[in-house]
């Protein structure tokens, strides 16, 4: 009878430690829903964004309907805390199955062995893809990611308040200032550190734009002369008070959109979210008017998490969204960013935005926002970097100390 | 509670009633019992995490690879007690702590003091003065950093008004003006909480003995340093310890205004920890900063015991 009633208590207690494992552990992955349809998840920040996310759910619903075996709902992740978000769930081997990545989260996830490698699961030499963005997606040979995204930095500028756009940048400086006056401003830039990944975007274009690079691809680069004049250029902006100060973007990309700012250096991606904002917003785009014709690029993988158990109906999804129709259809939604293929612009394309081939013919001089020979240890040295950067805006030290400071700083991290 | 003794005859079962089977409710093991969900929470959320973090403080782990950690001793605590950027961290802690418990509980004290004297709407003032403790940390957050904003934000046109503008307006991204910002917002979402409990333990100082006081000569001062001051003693003790372990926690309110900056001006602990562990990707290191937090509060709450003894042995004044 004692026996009985131990066993019995036993029973109750592994039945209660199991409702409370349960409880612990969370849903996982949906896997197979019993019914042999695959779920996956696509995780992406520009799910969230007001102008192309509505339409990238309804690409995703094409693929859907093209399906019986695999679903894939989106993940919609904030941009600002995107990457931490992911690398966290996929550091403890768990996350979305599909994720759009940028740059520098890519490498440090591909760099941490968490993304699957494709080349088992599409076939790379089938597809036209474009050689300049699709180089960085091949570590050691293996093929991490497929390009979804690669958007090149121009100079937008209000069409209304700029009638010819700057060619050179003492043009450009000029401009600024000459704009500038009241509540409108020439130019306008991310300078808070509470935007770091931001004000890394933008000071690349300012560092490759004067000829400065992070590094030479084995040793940083970061107090080079080169570097020091362009960010000097950066800082002379800042000093010279064009820009509206600590406001940070979405505050300076609504005063473009009112027509309050007159330039920004920006990516493909802006153009629609800046129509979605203002439609009758007159702007226009140019090359970035600095002396080097180099300037950034937002590269935005797809990748297959390696965690994932549904890996190749992933690939099922990368594999559908090469197919040329849709890559076309994937370009219309992300505006004047080129997709992972060569694709050409159809003419109502070019007709309601002529200066499309403006972002187009950057591609060959454009460059991932990542330090070369350093990628996963972009996100380390970005914090280093603008850090000490806002800290020479702020006054705390000559932009000299400062940058040779961060070169020692991302050297010790680095080594 | 009269005890009976129970002598004479043993207990017997009255006839024609079935025996019954002791309660459960009544065995000594009731109040583990009653204990023991509590018990299982602060064991799974609470020590389980804690002896976790103590073990990742001596360890080499990356965010990204958690499951290859690597022993590695002291190492984490020599890296960031040699670092003067730790040091800058904590002095901005203890300044934030001091400045936040200080000021909370003056600010809470005074209001407290007004609310309890007899004035028409006091009841309105005293419902609208907790608006900004009910008010989450994000809200409260959002709000004062719209109100702070460089181009559209009030603050900016009544500081220029007033003469006293900052240069271009970017006070949150100013080194100077950030911290006394942080500290501002989070006063003003404090200090209602401590004014409700001081105006709960100043309705419980007997009028009597201010009566007494006033007739016997003494001023307003003397009267509320000898009598309500020694009633609320032990409340303001309470709300001072509660108001460090808050503040030396606090993470929502510095994170969305500045995200520690500029150039680490509102790097507190705990801003520092979540750098470490996401931005860094440095678990280890982060959970050697967490410990020196843990350390923190614990000498903080024996201190606080040891006071309280003094004070109640009438050590301390």
């Amino acid at each position: 009878m004692g026996n009985k009633r131990a066993h019995f208590g036993i029973a109750r207690a592994t039945c209660a430690l199991g409702l409370v494992a349960t409880l612990l552990t969370g849903c996982g992955s949906d896997g197979d829903s019993g019914d042999g349809v695959t779920k996956l998840t696509f995780a992406a920040s520009t799910f969230g964004d007001p102008g192309r996310g509505p339409l990238l759910t309804k690409w995703l619903d094409e693929f859907n309907q093209s399906q019986t075996k695999v679903q894939v709902s989106a993940a919609a992740v904030p941009y600002p805390t995107f990457g931490q978000t992911v690398l966290t769930q996929m550091g403890s081997g768990k996350g979305p199955d599909l994720i759009r990545f940028d740059m520098p989260e890519f490498e440090a996830a591909s760099d941490a062995g968490l993304v699957a490698p494709l080349d088992k699961v599409i076939d790379a030499s089938k597809y036209d893809l474009l050689k300049q963005p699709d180089q960085f997606m091949v570590h050691d040979g293996v093929r991490h990611g497929v390009i979804f995204e690669a958007s090149n930095y121009a100079m937008f500028y209000n069409a209304d308040l700029i009638p010819t756009p700057p060619t050179t940048y003492e043009q450009f400086t000029s401009t600024a200032k000459s704009l500038t006056k009241g509540d409108v401003f020439g130019l306008a830039f991310r300078q808070t550190e509470a935007e770091e990944a931001g004000v890394w975007q933008d000071i690349f274009n300012y560092v490759y734009g004067f000829g400065g690079a992070w590094s030479d691809g084995k040793n940083l680069t970061i107090n080079s002369p080169e570097n020091l004049k362009g960010l000097q250029a950066f800082k002379d902006l800042y000093d010279a008070n064009v820009i509206p100060r600590g406001a940070d973007a979405a505050t300076f990309r609504r005063m473009f959109a009112e027509g309050k700012v007159g330039m920004e250096l920006n990516n493909g991606g802006y153009v629609t979210a800046t129509r979605g904002q203002n439609a009758k917003l007159n702007f226009n785009v140019a090359p970035i008017p600095f002396p080097v014709r180099k300037q950034g690029a937002i590269l935005a993988p797809i990748v297959i998490n390696e965690a994932s158990e549904g890996k190749e109906e992933a690939g099922t999804f990368i594999k559908w969204a090469l197919e040329p129709q849709n890559q076309v259809k994937l370009q219309e939604i992300l505006g004047a960013s080129s997709v992972a293929t060569a694709t050409q612009r159809s003419a109502e394309a070019l007709k309601a935005t002529a200066f499309l081939p403006v972002f187009d013919g950057l591609t060959e001089t454009s460059l991932p926002q990542i330090v070369l020979g350093f990628e996963a240890k972009t996100p380390d040295i970005r914090k280093v970097v603008v850090q000490n950067v806002v800290a020479a805006l702020q006054g705390k030290a000559d932009l000299k100390s400062a940058l040779d400071r961060a070169q020692q700083q991302a050297t010790e991290l680095v080594r | 509670m009269t005890v009976v003794e129970q002598t004479g005859a043993p207990k017997t079962t009255p006839p024609g009633r079935p025996r019954r089977r002791p309660s459960p409710l009544g065995s000594k093991w009731t109040p583990y019992l009653f204990l023991a969900p509590a018990a299982l929470f602060i064991l799974v959320f609470q020590a389980v995490p804690l002896v976790q973090e103590v073990y990742l403080s001596f360890t080499r782990t990356r965010l990204l690879n958690p499951t290859r950690s690597e022993w590695v001793g002291l190492e984490n605590f020599n890296r960031i007690f040699g670092d003067p950027e730790f040091h800058r961290t904590l002095l901005i802690t203890v300044v934030y702590v001091i400045t936040c418990v200080v000021v909370a509980i003056g600010a809470g004290l005074v209001v407290a003091l007004l609310l309890n004297r007899k004035f028409r709407g006091r009841g309105v003032a005293r419902a609208l003065v907790t608006v900004p403790w009910a008010a989450p940390g994000i809200a409260v957050a959002l709000i004062a950093t719209w109100m702070l904003n460089a181009q559209y934000g009030i603050v900016n046109r009544f500081l220029d008004a007033v003469g006293l503008g900052v240069p271009g307006g970017a006070i949150l991204d100013s080194p100077r003006y950030a911290l006394p910002a942080v500290l501002a917002t989070t006063i003003w979402q404090l200090f209602p909480f401590t004014s409700v409990v001081l105006l709960s333990a100043l309705q419980s100082v007997p009028q009597d003995l201010n009566e007494a006081a006033t007739v016997d000569g003494a001023g307003r001062w003397a009267t509320f340093r000898a009598v309500t001051w020694q009633v609320i003693k032990p409340t303001v003790g309470l709300l001072a310890l509660l108001m460090t372990i808050w503040s030396l926690r606090r993470f929502e309110l510095i994170w969305l205004m500045t995200k520690g900056g500029p150039v680490g001006a509102t790097e507190t602990l705990v801003i520092d920890l979540y750098s470490q562990a996401f931005d860094s990707k440095e678990l280890g290191s982060a959970a050697a900063i967490g410990m020196v937090g843990v350390v923190i509060s614990l000498i903080v709450i024996i201190g606080s015991r040891l006071v309280a003894r003094a004070v109640e042995k009438g050590d301390v004044r």
